[in-house]
């Protein structure tokens, strides 16, 4: 009986021992410092720095004798189209610059911040992030990123933005801070499979000038070969030509202070009755991005809206299917040009020292810089936030002038418009009810006012919260 | 003679004594180490359980009170039972529900139904045709299922893919269609995928069941002239009864486990909710969320939920299976 109650006791010891470490758990403040390097961003800002703008580095903290390690994590180096470039870029920075200054960098291949949102929690070292721009208020909490104006000095920042366009600098902010950088991006571009658009008697030297011809050419397309108009996802990934097709036609997805959604307007539900035709008449194929690209890819739709990166894999497809690839800025509504909005990523960054903050700054200057956007954009087919670059002979202008299509997607940055950067508490919520709201009323027999204005509601509830 | 009869006799109890004592000693030492030897040897298992199990239990049970999204350097907001209030509000959680048991109900005729008829019919054929149909009714369990979740994207790809341009080829349809996101079907198309995947498992299981069974008893109705049918239904499926619970309990509480990298690879929980289920959502609360709370509130209700439903099953089990003795 004794022995039972020593056992039992003890068996109650460790079970309560369990539930300390377990406690211990919730209540961590990040004063025990077990978390190491995960304690970055936020408490860094407040520890290494002052006020916005008025961060000083007053001495080189970098030694080439002893380099600092920058963790980037990248979604892109883990794809296998654009790895190589990638790949090319880490090369280049550790036996060059990274060299001189005393920084190695190195990328950690990710699932769009699904691996470094899973590091930081567990307290390993995450110092930069490619992160999607409509996640950004919501990685000030989750991956505890810092602001630029933070961690950087003004005049480092000042100096290298220089010759990037106001509009792409804009499009990572949040209350008029710099949460992150626009990295790998694209606007919406209309890729056209020439022969298709030929065999349906249409001319693909030029693009439709509206949505509404463009729905009559999908329709003669239907007609006279049996192949889709359009490949064009209802979600598109992160809803970002959603937001430019809202945009186009005048309506707003959020209000400016991003406290309520309001695509629910007379013009957003015009919008979104253009587009659904396409689907309803059996003109277009939806699907996901990918779905979409594969179906665009196979010469099974003649016209596709994408962003840039896929631009290559493109390329190949048509070289080896033999028909022609041109490419055109999405067209608007009602005659008028659209509103491009931006794909792809951003860079944040979670220094937790002023020496880490002095590597990262290193790594940034060159993936962002005059070398890192010529290998991103031809390599990859990316814009490069520098358009100069695109005139200039020793970067991309031999590139540019045997790719036009970057050309096209190069003159929309001045027009360019932040897509939708969800408001950060419920951030992955309200991308996810978005894009089931364009699903339910684009696809469905859902009346598309009624279908707009519920999810609406419920956004608008979720913000509230 | 009587003194020695004494002597002896004495002797004889002294010595009794010295051994009943020593006898004493040693089954007490004995006795101890044989209350210690179980433990000890369960030990290892009780601590990783507690470890393991009854402390994240435990931990999860406090985190649906807290609002934390689990950053390091961060403190946990104590916000009582606001977690499962954001929980029952959320415009997911109903489907889920709804999803999780038609899943379920799905995965039956799959677990249970047509593994029972397909191993009763290999059980009547040639040994070595018998070891040829298992194996390759048991390939769909040995496939990774994000592999078996991508092979199925293609082949129900809307343009590109195997399915639709047979359908178009033959005349049923005249457009490809979109199987993922299409109100239904998508959610259909998990489950006959999953069940496709797990229908091998069950049939092996049925097959060593089905090899247990006695021939006498089939014999035995042969003589008295009992069809093959008759035979099925009156001897098979009564054998089978504890397989049969077992494949039902592992079903309904497995189910929403076997379909959650279906969901994940092939619709993230669309189209609008309609694929998601409450072990899709648990996750997505989680890591894709970042609330802690709320992914811990719809833990519990399943775990509260699905609990009560094995206390039944195992309840109901030791009713209805028939054991042959």
């Amino acid at each position: 009986m004794k022995l039972k109650k020593i056992l039992s006791a003890g068996l109650g010891i460790a079970t309560i021992a369990g539930v300390m470490a377990g406690c211990q758990t919730v209540s961590a403040d990040g004063s025990a410092g077990q978390n190491g390097s995960a304690d970055s961003g936020q408490q860094a800002a407040s520890e290494n720095m002052t006020e916005a703008g008025s961060v000083v580095w007053e001495e080189n903290l970098l030694d080439p004798e002893n380099p600092v390690t920058v963790k980037f994590y990248s979604y892109s180096f883990s794809s296998p189209m654009f790895g190589t470039g990638f790949q090319t870029m880490m090369d280049n920075f550790n036996n060059g610059i990274g060299k001189e200054k005393g920084v190695i960098l190195e990328f950690v291949a990710d699932d769009i911040g699904t691996k470094a949102e899973t590091d930081v929690k567990v307290g390993q070292q995450v110092d930069i992030v490619q992160a999607s721009f409509q996640s950004i208020d919501g990685d000030r909490d989750t991956l505890g990123i810092s602001a630029f104006e933070d961690v950087f000095p003004k005049e480092e920042l000042d100096a290298h933005f220089e010759g990037i366009p106001e509009n792409c600098l804009n499009l990572g902010k949040i209350d008029d801070k710099m949460y992150a950088l626009a990295f790998t991006f694209s606007t919406p571009i209309l890729y056209v499979n020439g022969d298709l658009l030929e065999q349906a008697g249409l001319d693909p030297t030029r693009a439709p000038k509206d949505w509404d011809e463009m729905y009559d050419w999908c329709v003669q397309i239907k007609e006279k070969t049996g192949k889709y108009g359009l490949a064009l996802s209802p979600t598109n990934s992160t809803g970002w030509v959603t937001d430019s097709i809202l945009y186009s036609n005048g309506a707003t997805v959020l209000n400016s202070d991003r406290t309520a959604v309001e695509f629910a307007s007379d013009e957003g539900v015009k919008a979104f009755e253009s587009w659904k035709r396409f689907y309803m008449d059996d003109v277009a194929v939806g699907g996901t991005d990918t779905e979409a690209m594969q179906a665009f890819a196979a010469g099974e739709a003649a016209m596709h809206i994408q962003s840039t990166s896929v631009y290559t894999s493109f390329v190949s497809a048509s070289e080896s299917a033999g028909w022609t690839l041109y490419g055109y800025p999405m067209p608007g509504f009602d005659g008028q040009p659209s509103i491009p909005t931006n794909s792809g990523s951003a860079i944040v960054v979670r220094p937790d020292s002023e020496q880490k903050a002095q590597a990262i700054w290193e790594v940034i200057k060159y993936v962002t810089g005059d070398e890192g956007y010529t290998i991103i954009t031809s390599e990859i087919g990316y814009l490069p936030l520098r358009p100069y670059l695109a005139d200039d002979p020793d970067y991309l202008k031999d590139f540019v002038d045997a790719n036009p299509i970057i050309r096209v997607n190069i003159d929309r940055l001045e027009d360019i418009q932040p897509a939708s950067i969800w408001p950060g508490d419920h951030a992955a919520e309200l991308l996810t009810l978005y894009n089931d709201m364009s699903v339910k009323a684009l696809t469905t027999d859902a009346d598309v006012a009624q279908t707009m204005q519920e999810y609406q509601d419920q956004m608008n509830q979720y913000i509230q919260q | 003679m009587e003194r020695t009869v004494t002597k002896m006799s004495g002797s004889r109890t002294g010595i009794r004594i010295d051994m009943a004592s020593k006898r004493t000693a040693s089954r007490a030492k004995g006795k101890i180490s044989g209350k210690v030897k179980p433990w000890l040897f369960l030990l290892p298992t009780i601590v990783i359980i507690v470890f393991w199990m009854i402390k994240p239990l435990i931990q999860t049970l406090m985190y649906t009170l807290y609002d934390w999204n689990m950053l390091p350097g961060t403190v946990p907001e104590f916000v009582g039972l606001s977690n499962f209030k954001e929980l029952f509000n959320a415009p997911e959680f109903g489907s889920a529900i709804v999803n999780t048991f038609y899943y379920i109900l799905m995965m039956l005729p799959f677990s249970v139904i047509l593994p029972m008829i397909i191993a009763a019919l290999i059980q009547n054929v040639n040994p070595k045709m018998q070891r040829i149909y298992r194996a390759l009714i048991f390939i769909p369990m040995i496939m990774p299922p994000v592999a078996t979740a991508t092979v199925f994207q293609w082949l129900l790809h809307q343009t590109n893919g195997l399915i639709n341009h047979v359908l178009i080829s033959v005349g049923l349809i005249d457009n490809g269609i979109n199987f993922f996101m299409t109100e239904g079907l998508a959610r259909l198309m998990i489950a006959l995928i999953t069940g496709w995947k797990m229908i091998g498992f069950a049939t092996l299981m049925f097959s060593a069941s089905i090899g247990n069974i006695s021939p006498e008893y089939y014999e035995a109705a042969k003589m008295d002239g009992s069809r093959g049918i008759r035979r099925f239904i009156d001897i098979t499926v009564p054998m089978l009864s504890p397989t049969m619970m077992l494949m039902i309990m592992m079903s309904i509480l497995f189910a929403s486990q076997w379909t959650f990298a279906y969901i994940d690879v092939m619709t993230q929980g669309g189209p609008y909710g309609t694929t998601t289920n409450i072990y899709y959502l648990i996750y997505k609360y989680a890591f894709g969320n970042s609330n802690v709370g709320v992914s811990a509130a719809a833990s519990l209700v399943f775990l509260v939920v699905f609990g009560i439903i094995a206390l039944l099953l195992q309840k109901l089990s030791s009713r209805l299976a028939f054991y042959d003795n």
